[in-house]
């Protein structure tokens, strides 16, 4: 009888990872379909504009020093950098810190960095990009090349405008990345998540040792804006978490308290729609606090 | 309603829940309720009767979960923050609790016979003193019981609870018991309310919200997390199924981060420990460079002392935790 029930056992998994697989599938042929529609509506939507040569705007905004030099590329960058704004301002409600969780086994830069631009595009100020191996970490500098070079791309910036910090005590090899303070990338790895809380007791602790406070005096907000003075940065609202792992693994357990956790299967090949797609479901939830 | 409910699983639960068991079971599922409110507005009823109803599910839930050989269930009952509900409905909501807890001491063979033992988490001080002498009651009559736990979290958030455990520590240091570079995660996660649990396996929340709402931060952050949008007092069995069938699915993964976690936060002990030791030989070790060997000997008496002070430390936050059920009990045998 135990064997019949581990054989139906294993039949269930087997056909829930059929159906997985097929979902996923379903949805990449569903949005290739769908792009390929939206391309040809844009293209004859835009036909008459560019017949009647009328100068766009927003070419101007481009043409400054050390933006693209190439004015067919400009303008393209510079039509999306604004229907990426608007996307955002549209949206009801709009994180001011964001949480990219990859729970995957092989990190993709291309399409970190590709999430990072557009978060920061629609408006977010704040973007953690964090894995439990600590590899984003690991190879930050690589990470931080692909944002620079995925925002001249799509948005024909100029990289030095983007600010990429790594949080980690004694990296200090890497502060001279941090320039200036908006929008801010953070690479976060597991030590940011319970040993800064452990840190931060452990600070407490010695004070008390030194007698310079008493054990009654700790309170949450003592701990929270110890934990937040060594971040600088909101709770994130909103963790995206990509890959089929259905845990926060360690992800900054302190300032997770009212986040929303909203799940895409893969960051592999993860597009603009989809993380729209998250945003507007942020948009829509609701919070209670308690009340 | 009683908080033990009888009765055998119906056929075709029966054979899906033997099923399951032949994959690998979660030993502890934690509970978001939620969804309670949001029925008695879709039912038309009053906002108690959803409360009450929430209750019955548990109850419910407790024996479905005792058919799934699942030993332990914590659930969020109250959080510090609901006090800031209206003060009919946080009364409302004492009251209920009061009678629940006088029901489970009625309750008491009943729960022997199954072996329930119950635990409350959170800070119990918030509460009314009749209701924290019950549940003190509760809480010292079912606590030899060992056949499965039961922990309600009431006036409880985890930051509080972080907090708390910190505190906690410090106090430890006050009286000399620990040093602070003993203070590890390890520690940490001793001196929080549910020292005495494995953390939760899985955790389940209900309604559709897809928040942890400031429940079990520390101990979760390698869980799987279900979010499911059935509203707490439609729970069935079958969703509860559903929610075992996605740990099934996450098993692996998790098990593979819990291992590599662990192998991480070893290394830090290690490296803590060594850097303690690498400052008391500089302190007095005559300015004479150690060797391998007397560093290594130094290191391991190091970890043992280390060791040593910490179970002292444990040992007298429990015997602080009974005595203060204790000392609510006598109170009340005064009163």
């Amino acid at each position: 009888m135990a064997l019949l029930y581990g054989l139906l056992w294993r039949l269930l998994l087997f056909l829930v990872h059929i159906n997985r697989a097929l979902v996923s599938w379903l949805r990449v042929r569903l949005r290739s379909w769908k792009g390929r529609l939206w391309e040809r509506a844009m293209a004859a939507l835009l036909l008459p504009v560019a017949l009647a040569g009328v100068p766009d705007p927003q070419r101007k905004v481009n043409q400054e020093p050390g933006a693209n030099a190439n004015p067919v590329t400009g303008n393209r960058s510079a039509g999306r950098r604004s229907r990426w704004l608007s996307d955002g301002r549209s949206l009801e409600k709009l994180p001011v810190h964001i949480g990219l969780l990859v729970a995957e086994e092989e990190p993709s830069y291309t399409d970190i960095a590709n999430l990072a631009v557009w978060c920061m595009a629609v408006g977010i100020s704040y973007v953690s990009v964090y894995d439990n191996h600590g590899i984003f970490q690991k190879n930050n500098s690589r990470l931080l090349e692909e944002i620079v070079r995925q925002q001249q791309d799509l948005l024909g910036v100029d990289g030095s405008k983007c600010n990429v910090e790594f949080l980690r005590q004694g990296s200090d090899k890497h502060q001279h990345h941090v320039v200036s303070c908006w929008p801010a990338v953070k690479v976060l790895s597991p030590e940011d998540g319970k040993q800064s809380i452990v840190q931060a007791a452990q600070q407490l602790c010695r004070s008390v040792e030194n007698r310079e406070r008493s054990s009654r005096d700790i309170s949450v907000s003592m701990l929270d804006l110890l934990l937040r003075e060594s971040k600088s940065v909101p709770d994130p609202e909103l963790v995206v978490k990509f890959g089929p792992v259905d845990s926060t693994l360690g992800f900054l357990p302190w300032h997770i308290r009212l986040t929303e956790f909203i799940s895409l299967p893969s960051h592999r090949d993860v597009s603009y729609e989809d993380l729209l797609g998250v945003l507007r479901r942020f948009g829509s939830c609701q919070q209670r606090l308690g009340q | 309603m009683s908080w033990i409910r009888e009765g055998e699983l119906n056929l075709l639960e029966k054979i899906s829940a033997n099923i399951l068991k032949a994959g690998p079971m979660p030993k502890h599922v934690a509970f978001i309720m939620d969804g309670n409110r949001r029925f008695a507005r879709k039912k038309h009823m009053e906002r108690q009767e959803g409360h009450m109803q929430g209750f019955n599910k548990l109850a419910e839930t407790l024996r479905w979960c005792k058919h799934l050989n699942i030993q332990e269930v914590t659930v969020y009952a109250f959080s510090i923050e609901n006090f800031k509900r209206s003060k009919n409905e946080v009364d409302g909501l004492m009251v209920l609790a009061k009678q629940k807890f006088e029901k489970l001491l009625e309750e008491r063979e009943n729960l022997e016979k199954h072996g329930v033992c119950i635990r409350v988490l959170g800070d119990l001080n918030m509460l009314p003193l009749d209701l924290q002498q019950l549940i003190a009651k509760a809480v010292v009559s079912t606590k030899s019981h060992n056949k499965c736990f039961l922990n309600v979290c009431f006036a409880y958030t985890s930051r509080y609870e972080i907090t708390n455990a910190v505190r906690e520590m410090a106090w430890g240091v006050e009286q000399g018991l620990i040093k602070a570079s003993d203070v590890s995660e390890a520690l940490l996660s001793e001196c929080l309310y549910s020292n005495n649990s494995p953390n939760p396996d899985l955790l389940i929340r209900t309604s559709g919200e897809v928040r942890l709402s400031d429940f079990l931060l520390w101990q979760t952050s390698h869980s799987c997390l279900v979010f499911q949008s059935v509203l707490w007092p439609e729970y069935s069995f079958w969703n509860l199924c559903e929610a075992i069938l996605q740990y099934q699915l996450n098993h692996k993964s998790i098990q593979k981060a819990r291992d590599l976690h662990r192998d991480h936060q070893a290394l830090l002990q290690l490296e803590a420990d060594r850097a303690c030791v690498a400052e008391h030989l500089q302190h007095h070790g005559n300015g004479k460079p150690a060797d391998a060997r007397r560093r290594q000997e130094a290191l391991q008496h190091y970890a043992t002392c280390r060791e040593e002070r910490i179970q002292d430390f444990l040992g007298v936050l429990q015997h602080k935790r009974d005595s203060y059920y204790s000392d609510l009990l006598s109170d009340a045998v005064v009163a």
